[in-house]
Protein backbone atom coordinates (compact mmCIF):
# COMPACT_ATOMS: atom_id res chain seq x y z
CA UNK A 1 0.00 0.00 0.00
CA UNK A 2 1.42 3.49 -0.80
CA UNK A 3 2.65 5.65 2.31
CA UNK A 4 -0.31 7.96 1.03
CA UNK A 5 -2.84 5.70 1.46
CA UNK A 6 -2.11 4.79 4.19
CA UNK A 7 -1.82 8.32 5.76
CA UNK A 8 -5.34 8.97 3.97
CA UNK A 9 -6.72 6.29 5.19
CA UNK A 10 -6.05 6.94 8.99
CA UNK A 11 -7.27 10.48 7.64
CA UNK A 12 -10.67 9.29 6.73
CA UNK A 13 -10.80 7.09 9.99
CA UNK A 14 -10.17 10.02 12.10
CA UNK A 15 -12.71 12.78 10.24
CA UNK A 16 -15.40 9.86 10.26
CA UNK A 17 -15.17 9.51 14.16
CA UNK A 18 -15.01 13.21 14.38
CA UNK A 19 -17.88 13.89 12.25
CA UNK A 20 -19.98 11.04 14.04
CA UNK A 21 -22.87 12.10 16.84
CA UNK A 22 -23.11 10.32 19.92
CA UNK A 23 -20.39 9.51 22.41
CA UNK A 24 -16.82 8.76 20.59
CA UNK A 25 -17.30 4.83 21.85
CA UNK A 26 -20.53 4.74 19.12
CA UNK A 27 -18.52 6.91 17.15
CA UNK A 28 -15.63 4.39 17.02
CA UNK A 29 -17.92 1.63 16.25
CA UNK A 30 -19.93 2.80 13.41
CA UNK A 31 -19.92 0.89 10.60
CA UNK A 32 -17.59 3.61 8.30
CA UNK A 33 -15.39 3.86 11.06
CA UNK A 34 -14.93 0.50 11.70
CA UNK A 35 -14.04 -0.51 8.38
CA UNK A 36 -11.11 1.18 8.60
CA UNK A 37 -10.16 0.49 12.48
CA UNK A 38 -11.63 -2.20 14.48
CA UNK A 39 -12.65 -0.22 17.80
CA UNK A 40 -10.71 -2.86 20.04
CA UNK A 41 -7.36 -1.95 17.54
CA UNK A 42 -7.82 2.13 18.54
CA UNK A 43 -4.82 1.80 20.93
CA UNK A 44 -2.67 0.41 18.23
CA UNK A 45 -3.49 3.68 15.96
CA UNK A 46 -3.15 6.02 18.76
CA UNK A 47 -1.26 6.18 21.98
CA UNK A 48 -2.65 6.53 25.08
CA UNK A 49 -1.85 9.73 27.20
CA UNK A 50 1.17 9.81 29.89
CA UNK A 51 -2.08 11.01 31.82
CA UNK A 52 -4.11 8.36 32.07
CA UNK A 53 -6.44 9.07 28.90
CA UNK A 54 -7.13 6.09 26.87
CA UNK A 55 -6.92 6.37 22.98
CA UNK A 56 -10.72 6.45 22.49
CA UNK A 57 -10.60 9.72 24.96
CA UNK A 58 -7.89 11.46 23.07
CA UNK A 59 -10.02 10.89 19.95
CA UNK A 60 -13.02 11.99 21.94
CA UNK A 61 -11.26 15.21 22.62
CA UNK A 62 -11.50 16.03 18.81
CA UNK A 63 -14.67 14.99 18.31
CA UNK A 64 -16.32 16.45 21.22
CA UNK A 65 -15.32 20.25 19.66
CA UNK A 66 -16.55 19.52 16.05
CA UNK A 67 -20.35 20.05 16.91
CA UNK A 68 -20.06 22.82 18.98
CA UNK A 69 -17.41 24.54 16.18
CA UNK A 70 -20.18 23.92 14.30
CA UNK A 71 -22.92 25.28 15.84
CA UNK A 72 -21.33 28.51 17.10
CA UNK A 73 -20.27 29.21 13.09
CA UNK A 74 -24.19 28.72 12.47
CA UNK A 75 -25.32 30.83 15.16
CA UNK A 76 -23.13 33.59 13.91
CA UNK A 77 -25.51 33.72 11.35
CA UNK A 78 -28.71 32.24 12.33
CA UNK A 79 -28.96 33.85 15.62
CA UNK A 80 -32.68 34.20 15.00
CA UNK A 81 -33.52 30.58 13.64
CA UNK A 82 -31.11 29.11 17.04
CA UNK A 83 -33.15 31.43 19.29
CA UNK A 84 -36.51 30.69 17.86
CA UNK A 85 -35.98 27.17 18.04
CA UNK A 86 -34.51 26.78 21.47
CA UNK A 87 -31.23 24.34 22.37
CA UNK A 88 -32.63 21.21 22.10
CA UNK A 89 -34.22 21.63 18.86
CA UNK A 90 -31.27 23.87 17.58
CA UNK A 91 -29.14 21.35 18.10
CA UNK A 92 -31.31 18.50 16.42
CA UNK A 93 -31.89 20.47 13.40
CA UNK A 94 -27.56 21.31 12.99
CA UNK A 95 -26.62 17.35 13.64
CA UNK A 96 -28.93 16.97 10.37
CA UNK A 97 -27.15 19.54 8.72
CA UNK A 98 -23.93 18.80 8.96
CA UNK A 99 -24.74 15.14 8.43
CA UNK A 100 -26.18 16.26 4.73
CA UNK A 101 -24.16 19.26 4.14
CA UNK A 102 -20.70 18.99 5.90
CA UNK A 103 -18.53 21.92 5.23
CA UNK A 104 -16.52 21.41 1.91
CA UNK A 105 -15.17 25.20 1.79
CA UNK A 106 -12.44 26.68 3.12
CA UNK A 107 -14.31 29.30 4.98
CA UNK A 108 -16.97 28.34 7.57
CA UNK A 109 -18.71 31.24 6.13
CA UNK A 110 -20.21 28.94 3.50
CA UNK A 111 -21.53 26.25 6.01
CA UNK A 112 -24.89 27.83 6.86
CA UNK A 113 -25.43 28.39 2.21
CA UNK A 114 -27.74 25.20 2.27
CA UNK A 115 -29.49 25.79 5.71
CA UNK A 116 -32.69 27.42 4.59
CA UNK A 117 -33.40 25.17 2.32
CA UNK A 118 -32.40 22.22 4.55
CA UNK A 119 -34.67 24.06 7.24
CA UNK A 120 -37.78 24.21 4.89
CA UNK A 121 -37.84 20.22 4.76
CA UNK A 122 -36.98 19.52 7.94
CA UNK A 123 -38.79 18.62 11.28
CA UNK A 124 -38.71 21.76 13.42
CA UNK A 125 -41.36 23.78 15.02
CA UNK A 126 -43.03 25.91 12.13
CA UNK A 127 -41.12 24.96 9.44
CA UNK A 128 -42.39 27.66 7.21
CA UNK A 129 -41.75 30.44 9.59
CA UNK A 130 -38.23 29.33 10.07
CA UNK A 131 -37.48 28.93 6.38
CA UNK A 132 -38.35 32.83 6.39
CA UNK A 133 -36.61 33.40 8.93
CA UNK A 134 -33.59 31.57 8.00
CA UNK A 135 -33.93 33.06 4.45
CA UNK A 136 -33.83 36.49 5.79
CA UNK A 137 -30.56 35.73 7.92
CA UNK A 138 -29.11 33.99 5.31
CA UNK A 139 -29.28 37.72 2.90
CA UNK A 140 -28.50 39.90 5.91
CA UNK A 141 -24.78 37.47 6.06
CA UNK A 142 -24.42 37.50 1.96
CA UNK A 143 -24.98 41.48 1.72
CA UNK A 144 -22.59 41.50 4.81
CA UNK A 145 -19.66 40.20 3.01
CA UNK A 146 -20.49 41.15 -1.02
CA UNK A 147 -18.13 43.39 -2.87
CA UNK A 148 -18.46 47.40 -2.39
CA UNK A 149 -19.52 49.03 -5.57
CA UNK A 150 -19.93 53.31 -5.38
CA UNK A 151 -23.61 53.67 -6.11
CA UNK A 152 -25.52 55.61 -8.50
CA UNK A 153 -26.25 59.29 -6.43
CA UNK A 154 -29.83 61.10 -6.59
CA UNK A 155 -28.35 63.88 -8.86
CA UNK A 156 -26.07 61.13 -11.50
CA UNK A 157 -30.15 59.24 -11.39
CA UNK A 158 -31.98 63.27 -12.13
CA UNK A 159 -29.15 63.85 -14.82
CA UNK A 160 -30.73 61.25 -16.85
CA UNK A 161 -32.70 62.30 -20.24
CA UNK A 162 -36.58 60.82 -20.51
CA UNK A 163 -35.17 59.53 -23.61
CA UNK A 164 -32.64 57.62 -22.04
CA UNK A 165 -34.80 56.34 -19.79
CA UNK A 166 -36.64 54.74 -22.31
CA UNK A 167 -34.03 51.87 -22.85
CA UNK A 168 -31.62 52.62 -19.91
CA UNK A 169 -30.99 49.95 -17.30
CA UNK A 170 -30.28 50.30 -13.48
CA UNK A 171 -27.51 47.98 -12.43
CA UNK A 172 -28.02 46.87 -9.41
CA UNK A 173 -25.22 46.88 -6.38
CA UNK A 174 -24.20 43.42 -5.59
CA UNK A 175 -24.71 44.25 -1.89
CA UNK A 176 -28.37 43.90 -2.33
CA UNK A 177 -31.20 41.06 -2.20
CA UNK A 178 -35.30 41.08 -2.32
CA UNK A 179 -37.28 38.86 -0.19
CA UNK A 180 -40.61 37.61 -0.79
CA UNK A 181 -41.67 35.97 3.03
CA UNK A 182 -44.89 34.68 3.92
CA UNK A 183 -44.61 35.96 7.27
CA UNK A 184 -42.86 39.07 8.79
CA UNK A 185 -39.70 37.13 9.95
CA UNK A 186 -38.22 40.92 9.99
CA UNK A 187 -40.19 41.81 12.84
CA UNK A 188 -38.93 38.64 14.39
CA UNK A 189 -35.33 39.43 14.08
CA UNK A 190 -35.64 43.07 15.31
CA UNK A 191 -37.62 41.55 18.39
CA UNK A 192 -34.08 39.94 19.32
CA UNK A 193 -32.33 43.12 20.32
CA UNK A 194 -32.04 44.73 23.45
CA UNK A 195 -32.65 42.63 26.61
CA UNK A 196 -36.39 42.36 26.41
CA UNK A 197 -36.43 40.05 24.05
CA UNK A 198 -40.35 40.76 23.46
CA UNK A 199 -40.99 38.38 20.58
CA UNK A 200 -44.28 38.80 18.38
CA UNK A 201 -46.59 35.89 17.63
CA UNK A 202 -45.71 33.95 14.69
CA UNK A 203 -48.49 34.32 12.13
CA UNK A 204 -48.44 34.45 8.02
CA UNK A 205 -48.71 37.64 6.59
CA UNK A 206 -46.95 38.26 2.83
CA UNK A 207 -44.08 40.80 3.49
CA UNK A 208 -41.42 42.26 0.65
CA UNK A 209 -38.13 43.35 2.25
CA UNK A 210 -35.18 44.35 0.78
CA UNK A 211 -31.57 43.85 2.33
CA UNK A 212 -29.01 46.16 1.53
CA UNK A 213 -26.01 48.06 3.01
CA UNK A 214 -24.90 50.96 3.42
CA UNK A 215 -21.74 52.89 4.36
CA UNK A 216 -20.78 48.91 5.52
CA UNK A 217 -23.79 48.52 7.33
CA UNK A 218 -26.65 45.82 6.82
CA UNK A 219 -30.30 47.32 6.60
CA UNK A 220 -33.48 45.93 6.12
CA UNK A 221 -36.32 47.76 5.06
CA UNK A 222 -40.15 46.38 4.47
CA UNK A 223 -41.04 47.24 0.61
CA UNK A 224 -44.71 47.95 -0.34
CA UNK A 225 -45.92 45.36 -3.02
CA UNK A 226 -46.09 47.94 -6.38
CA UNK A 227 -42.84 49.24 -5.49
CA UNK A 228 -41.04 45.96 -4.74
CA UNK A 229 -42.53 44.49 -7.81
CA UNK A 230 -40.98 47.60 -10.13
CA UNK A 231 -37.34 46.98 -8.19
CA UNK A 232 -37.62 43.19 -9.42
CA UNK A 233 -38.34 44.31 -12.51
CA UNK A 234 -35.75 46.71 -12.74
CA UNK A 235 -33.08 44.28 -10.96
CA UNK A 236 -33.85 41.77 -13.18
CA UNK A 237 -32.60 43.96 -15.52
CA UNK A 238 -35.60 45.60 -17.39
CA UNK A 239 -34.82 48.78 -19.17
CA UNK A 240 -36.57 51.77 -16.87
CA UNK A 241 -39.42 52.69 -19.17
CA UNK A 242 -40.41 49.10 -19.82
CA UNK A 243 -40.53 48.42 -16.05
CA UNK A 244 -42.33 51.66 -15.57
CA UNK A 245 -44.77 50.90 -18.04
CA UNK A 246 -45.71 47.70 -16.29
CA UNK A 247 -45.90 48.91 -13.20
CA UNK A 248 -48.52 51.56 -14.10
CA UNK A 249 -50.46 48.82 -15.66
CA UNK A 250 -50.49 46.04 -13.42
CA UNK A 251 -53.78 45.40 -11.30
CA UNK A 252 -54.65 46.17 -7.55
CA UNK A 253 -52.23 46.85 -5.11
CA UNK A 254 -49.21 46.19 -6.83
CA UNK A 255 -50.12 48.52 -9.66
CA UNK A 256 -48.12 51.93 -9.46
CA UNK A 257 -49.84 54.90 -8.60
CA UNK A 258 -48.10 57.40 -11.28
CA UNK A 259 -45.03 58.18 -12.81
CA UNK A 260 -44.39 60.71 -10.25
CA UNK A 261 -44.37 58.12 -7.49
CA UNK A 262 -41.92 55.75 -9.82
CA UNK A 263 -39.57 58.83 -9.95
CA UNK A 264 -40.06 59.49 -5.85
CA UNK A 265 -38.82 55.25 -5.57
CA UNK A 266 -36.10 55.99 -7.38
CA UNK A 267 -35.03 58.91 -5.30
CA UNK A 268 -35.28 56.92 -2.38
CA UNK A 269 -33.09 54.04 -3.75
CA UNK A 270 -30.75 55.92 -4.99
CA UNK A 271 -30.58 57.13 -1.82
CA UNK A 272 -30.65 53.95 -0.55
CA UNK A 273 -27.48 52.91 -2.45
CA UNK A 274 -29.28 50.18 -4.47
CA UNK A 275 -27.86 50.87 -8.05
CA UNK A 276 -24.57 51.21 -9.05
CA UNK A 277 -22.79 54.27 -10.11
CA UNK A 278 -23.76 53.98 -13.55
CA UNK A 279 -26.71 53.03 -16.12
CA UNK A 280 -25.90 51.41 -19.07
CA UNK A 281 -28.13 51.87 -22.09
CA UNK A 282 -29.76 48.53 -23.83
CA UNK A 283 -27.72 47.57 -26.86
CA UNK B 1 17.76 37.53 11.67
CA UNK B 2 16.23 34.55 10.16
CA UNK B 3 18.14 32.87 7.12
CA UNK B 4 15.21 34.48 4.35
CA UNK B 5 15.95 37.88 5.26
CA UNK B 6 12.49 38.07 6.69
CA UNK B 7 11.94 41.40 9.31
CA UNK B 8 11.48 41.32 12.88
CA UNK B 9 8.25 43.32 12.99
CA UNK B 10 8.00 43.62 16.82
CA UNK B 11 5.41 42.75 19.07
CA UNK B 12 2.23 42.40 17.32
CA UNK B 13 -1.65 40.83 18.24
CA UNK B 14 -4.24 39.40 15.85
CA UNK B 15 -7.23 41.67 14.02
CA UNK B 16 -10.08 40.60 15.43
CA UNK B 17 -13.56 41.84 14.44
CA UNK B 18 -14.20 43.54 17.90
CA UNK B 19 -11.49 45.80 18.09
CA UNK B 20 -12.19 47.07 14.58
CA UNK B 21 -13.35 50.24 15.97
CA UNK B 22 -10.77 50.68 18.61
CA UNK B 23 -8.51 50.01 15.53
CA UNK B 24 -9.70 52.62 13.35
CA UNK B 25 -10.37 55.22 16.17
CA UNK B 26 -6.94 55.11 17.54
CA UNK B 27 -3.69 54.13 16.72
CA UNK B 28 -2.66 51.27 19.34
CA UNK B 29 0.35 51.17 20.06
CA UNK B 30 1.19 47.98 18.07
CA UNK B 31 3.96 47.13 15.69
CA UNK B 32 2.45 44.93 13.28
CA UNK B 33 -0.45 42.92 12.92
CA UNK B 34 -1.59 38.86 11.93
CA UNK B 35 -4.65 38.37 10.11
CA UNK B 36 -6.54 35.51 9.40
CA UNK B 37 -6.60 34.46 5.54
CA UNK B 38 -9.51 33.15 5.30
CA UNK B 39 -11.84 35.95 7.09
CA UNK B 40 -10.96 38.52 4.37
CA UNK B 41 -10.52 36.33 0.87
CA UNK B 42 -14.49 36.33 0.46
CA UNK B 43 -15.44 39.33 1.40
CA UNK B 44 -15.80 43.02 -0.03
CA UNK B 45 -17.58 44.20 2.96
CA UNK B 46 -16.89 45.83 6.34
CA UNK B 47 -13.74 43.29 6.80
CA UNK B 48 -11.79 44.27 3.82
CA UNK B 49 -12.60 47.96 4.22
CA UNK B 50 -11.05 47.98 7.51
CA UNK B 51 -7.98 45.62 6.63
CA UNK B 52 -7.26 48.28 3.61
CA UNK B 53 -6.91 50.63 6.34
CA UNK B 54 -4.95 48.31 8.62
CA UNK B 55 -2.30 47.57 5.86
CA UNK B 56 -1.73 51.40 5.26
CA UNK B 57 -0.88 52.24 8.64
CA UNK B 58 1.12 49.34 9.96
CA UNK B 59 2.62 45.71 8.52
CA UNK B 60 1.24 42.45 8.53
CA UNK B 61 1.73 38.92 7.92
CA UNK B 62 -1.35 36.60 6.92
CA UNK B 63 -2.11 33.81 8.91
CA UNK B 64 -4.25 30.92 7.63
CA UNK B 65 -6.22 27.67 8.60
CA UNK B 66 -7.24 26.04 6.22
CA UNK B 67 -4.40 25.26 3.61
CA UNK B 68 -4.41 21.36 4.98
CA UNK B 69 -0.89 20.75 3.92
CA UNK B 70 -0.86 17.91 5.45
CA UNK B 71 -4.26 16.36 3.60
CA UNK B 72 -3.76 13.69 1.55
CA UNK B 73 -6.92 15.53 -0.61
CA UNK B 74 -5.26 17.24 -3.70
CA UNK B 75 -4.20 20.89 -2.82
CA UNK B 76 -7.21 23.63 -3.51
CA UNK B 77 -5.62 25.91 -6.49
CA UNK B 78 -8.45 28.33 -6.02
CA UNK B 79 -7.75 28.91 -2.25
CA UNK B 80 -3.76 29.39 -3.30
CA UNK B 81 -5.01 31.92 -5.72
CA UNK B 82 -6.97 33.52 -3.64
CA UNK B 83 -4.15 33.56 -0.58
CA UNK B 84 -1.47 34.84 -3.14
CA UNK B 85 -4.36 37.88 -4.33
CA UNK B 86 -4.98 38.53 -0.97
CA UNK B 87 -0.82 38.69 -0.11
CA UNK B 88 -0.49 41.45 -2.74
CA UNK B 89 -3.49 43.36 -1.95
CA UNK B 90 -1.80 43.32 1.96
CA UNK B 91 1.99 43.48 0.81
CA UNK B 92 1.82 40.52 3.58
CA UNK B 93 5.44 40.28 5.10
CA UNK B 94 4.90 36.34 4.77
CA UNK B 95 2.19 33.59 4.60
CA UNK B 96 2.03 31.34 7.58
CA UNK B 97 -0.38 28.29 8.38
CA UNK B 98 -0.16 25.19 10.06
CA UNK B 99 1.55 21.43 10.37
CA UNK B 100 -1.78 19.83 9.97
CA UNK B 101 -4.09 18.45 8.12
CA UNK B 102 -8.16 19.88 8.11
CA UNK B 103 -10.06 17.42 6.36
CA UNK B 104 -10.21 14.62 3.40
CA UNK B 105 -12.92 13.58 0.95
CA UNK B 106 -13.80 17.40 -0.17
CA UNK B 107 -14.63 17.84 3.59
CA UNK B 108 -13.33 20.56 5.99
CA UNK B 109 -13.73 19.69 9.67
CA UNK B 110 -12.32 22.91 10.16
CA UNK B 111 -10.08 21.74 13.24
CA UNK B 112 -6.07 21.32 13.45
CA UNK B 113 -5.55 18.09 13.23
CA UNK B 114 -2.55 15.79 13.64
CA UNK B 115 -0.11 14.44 11.34
CA UNK B 116 1.67 11.16 12.17
CA UNK B 117 5.05 11.95 11.95
CA UNK B 118 7.32 9.38 10.19
CA UNK B 119 9.04 8.99 7.07
CA UNK B 120 6.25 8.53 4.74
CA UNK B 121 4.62 11.59 6.13
CA UNK B 122 7.79 13.75 6.18
CA UNK B 123 7.76 12.98 2.20
CA UNK B 124 4.09 13.75 1.55
CA UNK B 125 4.05 17.05 3.50
CA UNK B 126 7.62 18.01 2.02
CA UNK B 127 6.06 17.47 -1.73
CA UNK B 128 3.14 19.46 -0.36
CA UNK B 129 4.96 22.90 0.88
CA UNK B 130 6.92 22.84 -2.36
CA UNK B 131 3.86 23.01 -4.03
CA UNK B 132 2.44 25.57 -1.84
CA UNK B 133 5.54 27.67 -2.37
CA UNK B 134 5.53 27.16 -6.23
CA UNK B 135 2.02 28.84 -6.15
CA UNK B 136 2.48 31.56 -3.90
CA UNK B 137 5.94 32.14 -5.03
CA UNK B 138 7.59 32.77 -1.41
CA UNK B 139 8.36 30.85 1.68
CA UNK B 140 5.85 29.00 3.52
CA UNK B 141 5.92 29.42 7.37
CA UNK B 142 4.91 26.62 9.32
CA UNK B 143 3.31 26.72 13.07
CA UNK B 144 3.71 24.25 15.21
CA UNK B 145 0.27 22.80 16.13
CA UNK B 146 -1.38 22.05 19.68
CA UNK B 147 -2.19 18.63 19.47
CA UNK B 148 -4.02 16.02 21.91
CA UNK B 149 -3.06 12.69 20.49
CA UNK B 150 -0.11 11.02 19.22
CA UNK B 151 -0.16 8.48 16.56
CA UNK B 152 1.25 4.96 17.26
CA UNK B 153 3.16 4.95 14.19
CA UNK B 154 5.34 8.10 14.61
CA UNK B 155 8.85 7.55 14.76
CA UNK B 156 10.43 11.04 15.33
CA UNK B 157 9.65 14.01 17.25
CA UNK B 158 7.64 16.74 16.63
CA UNK B 159 10.45 19.31 16.57
CA UNK B 160 12.54 16.82 14.89
CA UNK B 161 9.91 16.52 11.99
CA UNK B 162 10.10 20.06 11.75
CA UNK B 163 13.30 20.67 11.28
CA UNK B 164 14.00 17.78 8.51
CA UNK B 165 10.46 19.33 6.91
CA UNK B 166 12.17 22.61 6.86
CA UNK B 167 15.42 21.58 5.56
CA UNK B 168 13.83 19.41 2.37
CA UNK B 169 10.86 22.04 1.80
CA UNK B 170 13.05 25.03 2.62
CA UNK B 171 9.89 26.32 4.60
CA UNK B 172 10.07 28.52 7.47
CA UNK B 173 8.74 28.23 11.14
CA UNK B 174 6.17 29.60 12.95
CA UNK B 175 6.80 28.67 16.96
CA UNK B 176 3.72 28.80 18.69
CA UNK B 177 5.37 28.55 22.43
CA UNK B 178 2.33 28.01 23.96
CA UNK B 179 1.41 25.23 21.47
CA UNK B 180 4.64 23.63 22.20
CA UNK B 181 3.91 23.90 26.08
CA UNK B 182 0.21 22.51 25.58
CA UNK B 183 1.72 19.70 23.72
CA UNK B 184 4.20 18.64 26.09
CA UNK B 185 1.99 18.75 28.67
CA UNK B 186 -0.39 16.42 26.45
CA UNK B 187 2.28 14.48 25.58
CA UNK B 188 4.63 14.31 28.23
CA UNK B 189 7.89 15.49 26.92
CA UNK B 190 10.37 18.02 27.67
CA UNK B 191 8.95 21.52 26.60
CA UNK B 192 12.70 22.62 26.70
CA UNK B 193 14.56 19.95 24.52
CA UNK B 194 11.83 21.13 21.99
CA UNK B 195 12.91 24.92 21.94
CA UNK B 196 16.12 23.67 21.94
CA UNK B 197 15.88 21.21 18.80
CA UNK B 198 14.11 23.49 16.52
CA UNK B 199 16.14 25.63 13.97
CA UNK B 200 16.46 28.62 15.23
CA UNK B 201 17.41 30.75 11.99
CA UNK B 202 14.10 28.89 10.44
CA UNK B 203 11.68 30.80 12.96
CA UNK B 204 10.65 33.88 10.78
CA UNK B 205 7.76 34.46 13.87
CA UNK B 206 6.47 33.56 17.48
CA UNK B 207 3.07 33.10 18.74
CA UNK B 208 2.27 33.46 22.59
CA UNK B 209 -1.39 32.60 24.11
CA UNK B 210 -3.19 31.59 27.13
CA UNK B 211 -5.07 28.11 27.09
CA UNK B 212 -7.08 26.27 29.54
CA UNK B 213 -5.63 23.22 31.57
CA UNK B 214 -8.41 20.56 31.86
CA UNK B 215 -5.91 18.45 34.17
CA UNK B 216 -5.63 15.40 32.21
CA UNK B 217 -5.20 17.77 28.53
CA UNK B 218 -4.47 21.76 27.72
CA UNK B 219 -6.84 22.35 25.24
CA UNK B 220 -5.09 25.53 23.40
CA UNK B 221 -8.07 28.08 23.73
CA UNK B 222 -6.20 31.38 23.42
CA UNK B 223 -8.34 32.84 26.64
CA UNK B 224 -6.60 34.53 29.18
CA UNK B 225 -3.03 35.33 29.61
CA UNK B 226 -0.22 33.40 29.18
CA UNK B 227 1.56 31.58 31.78
CA UNK B 228 5.00 31.76 33.55
CA UNK B 229 6.02 28.37 32.03
CA UNK B 230 4.72 29.80 28.30
CA UNK B 231 7.00 33.38 29.27
CA UNK B 232 10.07 31.26 30.11
CA UNK B 233 9.74 29.14 27.41
CA UNK B 234 9.84 32.25 25.36
CA UNK B 235 12.85 33.47 27.15
CA UNK B 236 14.85 30.05 26.24
CA UNK B 237 12.97 30.79 22.37
CA UNK B 238 14.75 34.33 21.86
CA UNK B 239 17.88 33.37 23.38
CA UNK B 240 18.26 31.42 20.66
CA UNK B 241 16.62 33.31 17.75
CA UNK B 242 17.34 36.86 19.04
CA UNK B 243 14.44 39.50 18.58
CA UNK B 244 11.55 37.57 16.43
CA UNK B 245 8.27 38.82 15.43
CA UNK B 246 5.78 37.93 17.92
CA UNK B 247 1.94 37.89 18.35
CA UNK B 248 -0.24 37.63 21.35
CA UNK B 249 -3.54 35.32 20.14
CA UNK B 250 -6.37 36.06 22.56
CA UNK B 251 -9.66 34.60 21.01
CA UNK B 252 -12.32 33.41 23.65
CA UNK B 253 -13.82 35.89 25.81
CA UNK B 254 -11.62 38.71 23.70
CA UNK B 255 -11.02 41.83 26.22
CA UNK B 256 -10.75 45.38 25.61
CA UNK B 257 -7.47 46.15 22.66
CA UNK B 258 -6.14 48.07 25.42
CA UNK B 259 -5.97 44.31 27.35
CA UNK B 260 -4.65 42.28 24.33
CA UNK B 261 -2.39 44.90 23.79
CA UNK B 262 -0.68 45.15 27.62
CA UNK B 263 -0.27 41.42 27.09
CA UNK B 264 1.73 41.40 24.06
CA UNK B 265 4.04 44.07 25.26
CA UNK B 266 5.04 41.62 28.05
CA UNK B 267 7.35 40.58 25.21
CA UNK B 268 9.24 43.23 25.13
CA UNK B 269 11.23 42.66 27.84
CA UNK B 270 12.42 39.51 26.70
CA UNK B 271 13.37 40.39 23.20
CA UNK B 272 15.10 43.37 24.92
CA UNK B 273 17.57 41.37 27.15
CA UNK B 274 17.68 39.20 24.12
CA UNK B 275 19.15 42.29 22.22
CA UNK B 276 21.81 43.08 25.25
CA UNK B 277 23.12 39.41 25.48
CA UNK B 278 24.33 39.82 21.34
CA UNK B 279 21.80 36.80 20.71
CA UNK B 280 21.86 37.11 17.06
CA UNK B 281 19.85 33.29 16.09
CA UNK B 282 22.90 32.39 13.87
Amino acid sequence: MAPELALGGLQQWLQVVIEAPGSVKTALRSREAARLVRPARTRDVVRPSHRGLSAAERVGIYQGMYLPRMMEALESDYEGLAHFLGPTAWTRLVRAYLSAHPSRSYTLNELGRRLPEFVRHARVPRAAFCYDLARLERAVAEVFDAPEAKPLTEKELAALRPRDLERARLVPVAALRLLVLDHDAGTWLDSLRGDAHAHPPVRRKRTRALVYRRRYGVKRREQAEAAFALLEDLVAGAPIGRALTRALARRGAARLAGADAAFRLFREWAAMGLFQGRARRSA
Amino acid sequence: MNRFGLPDLGIGIGLRTVHFGEILSGRPALDWFEVLSENFMDTGGRPLFVLDQVVERYPVALHGVSLSVGSTDALDRGYLQKLKTLAKRTRARWVSDHLCWTGVLGRNTHDLLPLPYDRATLRHVTRRVKQVQDALERPLVLENPSTYLEYARSTMTEWEFLSELCDAAGCGLLLDVNNVYVSSYNHGFDSRQYIDGIPADRVVQVHLAGHTNEGTHILDTHSGRAIPQVWKLYERLVARTGPVSTLFEWDASIPPLAAVVREAAKARRYRTSARATGTDGA
